[in-house]
């Protein structure tokens, strides 16, 4: 079935446009993005279960952005009243009045920026889904999701609690300006499985995901994550510390995911150009990886929790080829840092909600797959660390500066994984050494959309990432 | 509130609550000095949260939504009821919801968003920057919140809080290169006294930074922490007083029993503060409508009470319990100049340091320390990583006497750990 878009949107459009037309009166340029995005959230442990309509992207509110004398302010509001634009309209004008008085009491200058093009563009889009989260019968799906948990806590006698975790949210949202009429609707899913083990005072966590685009038919796929959510959990609690030191190491595609994301996904967003925050500007058309580092980003390079047909400035989604065979080609970019590098916007301007300003953000950001087989990777590896389950990253665009922390590092000697566990791993080091370093990369490739991405540590959105099995050098704690 | 009130009441649920916060907000986006962008907010957030129990008495279930303030009363009451129906098919060991309490008033003093947001820029105005030191950029966030929560027990309770959020880059340069330090300020309103102190001593670190050495490999070493770093450490001990912790046998702290058979270092005393100057959540209740005070939890090194949420406190059997909003550790023994002595390696910056509370992991890749070789000579390094565990370092860990305050937390100026390994770059 297709998701069908939000009756309340519709219902708003001609108000907006009413407000759009009153604003327009007073700014050179209106635009106003309205979003009405429901979804399920299911949390079920030993010792709690919670069900709720809330997850990380639903959300139901009006941003609206002006534009005059070469700055962009914005106004959110979540009680418009589409029968009175008016009073909307006057309420945005005095607060920003307010502030453009307080700004010219402290003296403050403007970084002037070139008004926005309002190319005509009408879009609907309903993308395909099976279930929707406000919609779903939730007995069918709680019973199994403790029924899964029931089982995990069954697999060993370490157990301490099993916490399944599955959500859902239906996205739409409307964007409109003088020219511009689109409207976007999707189901994404996303759901884990994390077990919780503890002996002798010592506790390890052992996790595994699901993400997509769909509804909550995607849960079915939880139960497959059990195994390893338990079996990587105990395997921790038997794990030694790693001896610092830079080894020989093959990332598992959730690894080469974050290092993707941390890598080059942060150091290429080019609000970072602008305030000169990021290397990457330097580093166009050079070499920044081996021949075999191809990465991708953009919502349309996968089919999961970020694939939209639109950004949140009303930009139609891409598809851009970063890095080319080790060549660090462009960046991404929301649309008033593209007005002021000169460059066009590539579908990446991306709020936390409504409520928020937009960045350039990531959506899809995954490395191209190779042809080796893992079987191969691993027979080439004299002594060194299979690397699995990512916790956090942490990026230093700035330098190129990485931070992994990994659940757990297999160790590999003369070819073979001796069963031999380490954990934590902190993996560091500067990006251009870690992607120069790159010598096999699998034939397969995963993508993970579970998680967020924060900008610093706030503005949190939902990403994925990911790629094949790679093989590289890297620095290890 | 009325209409909510009544489509609650009447939607067959055995209790019921409703949230009602709205929040007015100010947003100021600066590039080096110049305005990239201003912004401002008017948003209501309505929860409705509807409770039943099973027929038989042995289950209780919760749903809960977000609710619009646009929804008409139709909308609202397919909600409510969708909850109740949602509620019975979760089965929670019941436990009773909170009831009302004298809730002693705290003091807050909302300023206007105009006064309070002049006061921000004047003081990140006010920084003092020189050639080779400056900010980036920086923005500012000031927002004014009122938290209403009535709920099915008879509790009406209001909130009115500021809070601002600060974030900052500062840039140092030498000799052609370029380097970026990073803050994340969260305040009750404008402390610019505080901001222009702590912001011009991360220009020096960045001055630092620029002439560090690549960190020695050291293996296990002695950790100094005297920046916002060192909050981890003791939210460690925090997440193990929790009842939520306690209850799922995540945490090995005892009730009256020492934390470490072997104290050689100080012993924390850690407590719950209502009120904490400066700190962006003073209440007098918290989420679940709980009366805040202050509480010792742990005391010279032995938990003494356990805290937490309404339904993890229940089932623990705990009273007077409520989830924490400010927080403080005691300081210890010694002064911050006593703890730094011998050779030890003093990290002011991380890239993101992180102590698990569930498994007491410490790890932190390092951007900027200070490595004190216990010969009196100190080079700044950058670079490597540190790793440990909390499960190592509780038993002779040293705190500052002095203290210094971070967002909603009162913590030693300087930690020191003993047992903590040290890659090199």
């Amino acid at each position: 079935m297709k998701a069908p878009f939000s009756e309340y949107l519709n219902s708003q459009v001609s108000g907006l446009r009413k407000l759009i037309t009153i604003l327009r009166e007073k700014y050179d340029y209106v635009s106003v993005l309205s979003t009405d995005s429901r979804g399920l959230g299911i949390s079920i442990s030993q010792h709690s279960k919670t069900v709720s309509s809330e997850t990380m992207t639903t959300e139901r509110g009006t941003v609206v952005r002006v534009y005059k004398n070469g700055l962009y302010s914005e106004y959110s509001l979540n009680t418009f009243d589409p029968e009175r634009p008016e009073a909307a309209a006057a309420e945005i004008t005095a607060v920003m009045d307010a502030q453009f008085g307080l700004l010219k009491t402290c003296g403050t200058n403007v970084y002037e920026t070139a008004k926005m093009t309002d190319e005509s563009a009408e879009l609907f889009v309903e993308k395909e889904t099976e279930q929707l989260p406000e919609t779903t019968d939730l007995s069918e799906i709680i019973d199994k999701l403790c029924a899964i948990s029931d089982k995990g806590m069954s697999m060993s006698e370490y157990m301490l609690d099993c916490i399944v975790r599955a959500q859902s949210t239906h996205i739409c949202k409307l964007f409109l300006t003088d020219n511009r009429y689109l409207r976007q609707s999707y189901v994404y899913s996303e759901g884990s499985v994390t077990s919780i083990v503890g002996r002798d005072g010592q506790n390890r966590f052992g996790y595994d995901s699901i993400s997509g685009l769909g509804g909550p038919e995607l849960f079915s796929q939880l139960e497959g994550k059990l195994d390893y959510a338990v079996s990587s959990a105990l395997e921790m609690l038997d794990a030694d510390r790693i001896v610092p030191g830079e080894y020989e190491i093959i990332t598992s595609p959730e690894v080469t995911g974050l290092i993707a994301h941390e890598a080059f996904g942060h150091g290429v967003e080019m609000d970072m150009f602008v305030k000169g925050r990021a290397l990457g500007a330097q580093y166009v058309d050079k070499r920044v990886g081996s021949d075999l580092v191809t990465m991708h980003e953009g919502a349309l390079c996968a089919e999961d929790v970020t694939s939209y047909a639109f950004d949140d400035e009303g930009v139609l989604a891409g598809d851009v080829t970063e890095i080319d065979k080790g060549i660090l080609k462009t960046g991404i970019c929301d649309s008033l840092s593209a007005l002021r590098l000169g460059t066009e916007p590539t579908g990446n301007g991306k709020r936390e909600n409504f409520e928020h300003k937009v960045y350039t953000r990531m959506t899809n950001t995954i490395f191209d797959s190779g042809s080796d087989t893992l079987e191969d990777m691993i027979a080439s590896v004299k002594f060194g660390y299979l690397l699995e389950g990512c916790q956090s990253g942490m990026e230093d665009p700035k330098h190129w500066g990485i931070q992994c922390i990994i659940q757990m590092g297999r160790e590999i000697r003369d070819g073979k994984l001796t069963g031999k566990v380490v954990s934590p791993v902190i993996m560091t080091g500067y990006v251009p050494d870690l992607l120069g370093n790159i010598s096999m990369a699998s034939t397969d490739r995963c993508v993970y959309g579970s998680g967020g991405c924060g900008k610093g540590y706030k503005e949190w959105v939902k990403v994925t990432d990911g790629g094949p099995y790679l093989k590289t050098v890297g620095r290890l704690g | 509130m009325d209409r909510y009130i009544d489509i609650m009441r009447s939607c067959g649920a055995d209790a019921w609550e409703i949230t009602d916060t709205r929040t007015t907000g100010w947003e100021f986006y600066f590039i080096k000095h110049r305005l990239d962008q201003n912004r401002a907010k008017n948003v209501e957030h309505i929860k409705f949260k509807a409770y039943k129990m099973s027929d038989d008495g042995q289950f209780l279930g919760m749903a809960s939504a977000d609710v619009s303030p646009t929804d008409s009363d139709d909308d609202l009451r397919r909600t409510a009821a969708e909850l109740v129906k949602r509620a019975s098919l979760v089965k929670n060991k019941p436990y009773r919801l909170n009831q009302p309490a004298d809730y002693v008033p705290v003091k807050t003093e909302l300023k206007p968003l105009a006064e309070e947001a002049e006061a921000f820029i004047r003081t990140m105005e006010s920084i003092d920057e020189t050639d080779t030191e400056d900010l980036n950029s920086f923005e500012l966030f000031i927002e004014q919140n009122e938290r209403r929560l009535i709920t099915s027990e008879g509790i009406d309770v209001t909130e009115k809080y500021p809070s601002a959020t600060v974030d900052v880059v500062i840039n140092a340069r030498k000799d052609g290169h370029e380097i970026e330090l990073y803050r994340l300020y969260e305040l009750g309103s404008c402390d610019g006294k505080l901001l222009k102190h702590d912001i011009e001593e991360l220009m020096q670190f960045g001055k630092d930074r620029l002439r560090a050495e690549p960190t020695p490999a050291v293996g296990q070493s002695p950790v100094v922490l005297s920046t916002d770093a060192a909050l981890s450490v003791y939210e460690y001990f925090l997440d193990n007083m929790n009842a939520a912790f306690v209850l799922r046998g995540m945490s090995s702290f005892e009730l009256g029993k020492e934390i470490s058979d072997d104290y050689t270092g100080d012993r924390i005393t850690l407590r719950t503060l209502r009120e904490l100057e400066g700190s962006p959540v003073n209440t007098s209740s918290d989420i679940e409508g709980a009366p805040v005070f202050d509480a010792v939890l742990i005391e010279n090194g032995v938990p003494v009470k356990y805290i937490g949420s309404r339904m993890f406190s229940q089932y623990m059997g705990l009273t007077d319990s409520f989830n924490v909003t400010n927080w403080a550790v005691s300081g210890g023994s010694m002064s911050a100049d006593e703890i730094r002595t011998g050779s030890f390696l003093e990290i002011v910056e991380f890239s993101d340091f992180q102590v698990d509370g569930m498994t007491g992991d410490i790890f932190g890749e390092i951007r900027l320390a200070y490595y004190h070789d216990g010969k009196g000579n100190v080079t700044p390094v950058s670079g490597g990583s540190v790793s440990g565990s909390m499960l190592d370092n509780i038993s002779d860990m040293k705190m500052s006497s002095e203290t210094r305050r971070y967002v909603n937390a009162e913590i030693p100026a300087v930690t020191r750990l003993e047992h903590v390994t040290v890659a090199g770059a």
